[in-house]
């Protein structure tokens, strides 16, 4: 395969991340810029190129979330996905101190078998494994959902509050942070973000985005307005997708 | 307020589209002529930068070609982006000029 159909493959992949609408105006014409600034080579490594792609289009779909929401959601949309990613951190956390909390363990409860330790060690470690993963995205699809104007959000958003705080709590319970304690402040902010974003999505400001009025036109269309200003950039009805 | 004071990566590309209609890589090569090498933009910044100054209504597309089976897009200014690009360089002159004077003064010119 030649040098410039591989780039072209490079370049394609990365501009997949950038949202449909946009695209799909701009797509074949950037290709067209990149190959031919690829090719006369006073640009250096494509590397910058491809950050400068990855950057711009991350910051397109944060954009794309500020303009339907009215401020609460907006803030509390980010708090999600904040919450994601501290999902993350938890998982991480928990593999990294692993050693440390079983030795931890041991000593305060030397009398524990060393079967009892290993079983406790692993569905603790397992269900962290999973969960945390499948947390993170509940949240990125909460943080959608509730972008998106979606009422069901907002019970989800108080759902996964309620079950991230009984974890905490259920943690505590449990002298985690006697043995624990780096696992258990990484809960404590995760639960702390998730407890302000759900705040957020259920101040009576935020009915305005789930509840906007002339939604109800009995045609079942949906008729809500975009909040504030228009989007920096083009604000047909595709270019308001969040794909 | 006042209208919100207009970025150097916006106030190049427009400048460059003044003298007409320009391509996506005619823009960034131009750019780094204007800028005497020191703004050199990259696609993602140039076609972000684009898609907004379209919306506000500043350029829009003005013709579109395909060369060696590739679409090339033309974009011009649009009467409202030379109205707004001519008062930024207004502002800019301005500025320029009260910095000139008391740079003489202060040397003795």
């Amino acid at each position: 395969m030649s040098d410039g159909s591989h780039l072209e493959r490079r370049y394609r992949r990365l501009l997949a991340l950038y949202p449909r609408a946009f695209r799909r105006e701009h797509e074949e014409e950037m290709l067209v810029v990149l190959l031919a600034c690829a090719r006369d080579g006073r640009r250096g490594s494509a590397v910058p190129d491809a950050a400068n792609l990855l950057w711009n289009a991350a910051w397109m779909r944060i954009r794309l979330i500020a303009p339907r929401s009215v401020p609460s959601v907006f803030w509390g949309v980010r708090l999600m996905l904040l919450a994601s990613f501290f999902e993350l951190v938890c998982l991480g956390t928990v593999i990294e101190t692993q050693s440390s909390v079983r030795a931890a363990v041991t000593r305060h409860t030397p009398g524990l078998g060393a079967a009892h330790l290993a079983s406790l060690m692993h569905s603790n470690v397992v269900s962290v494994d999973y969960g945390a993963p499948i947390a993170a995205a509940i949240w990125l699809v909460l943080a959608w959902a509730n972008d998106r104007g979606h009422s069901w959000a907002r019970i989800g958003t108080v759902g996964l509050f309620g079950l991230t705080a009984m974890s905490l709590l259920a943690s505590v319970g449990r002298h985690a942070a006697a043995y624990a304690a780096a696992d258990v402040i990484v809960g404590a902010i995760l639960c702390v973000a998730a407890f302000a974003a759900m705040l957020l999505t259920i101040t009576a400001d935020s009915n305005r985005h789930y509840h906007p009025r002339g939604s109800d036109s009995g045609d079942g269309r949906d008729h809500r307005e975009p909040y504030g200003r228009a989007p920096a950039w083009r604000s047909g009805p595709d270019l308001a997708s969040w794909n | 307020m006042g209208k919100q004071r207009m970025q150097e990566t916006t106030f190049l590309i427009l400048t460059s589209l003044a003298s007409g209609s320009q391509h996506g890589y005619g823009i960034i090569t131009d750019v780094i002529g204007i800028s005497r090498g020191q703004t050199r933009l990259r696609a993602g910044t140039l076609y972000a930068a684009l898609e907004r100054l379209t919306g506000e209504g500043l350029i829009e597309v003005d013709r579109e070609e395909i060369v060696e089976s590739r679409l090339r897009r033309y974009y011009k200014l649009t009467s409202d982006g030379i109205d707004r690009l001519a008062e930024e360089a207004d502002r800019l002159r301005s500025n320029a000029g009260v910095a000139m004077l008391r740079l003489n003064a202060q040397k003795g010119v």
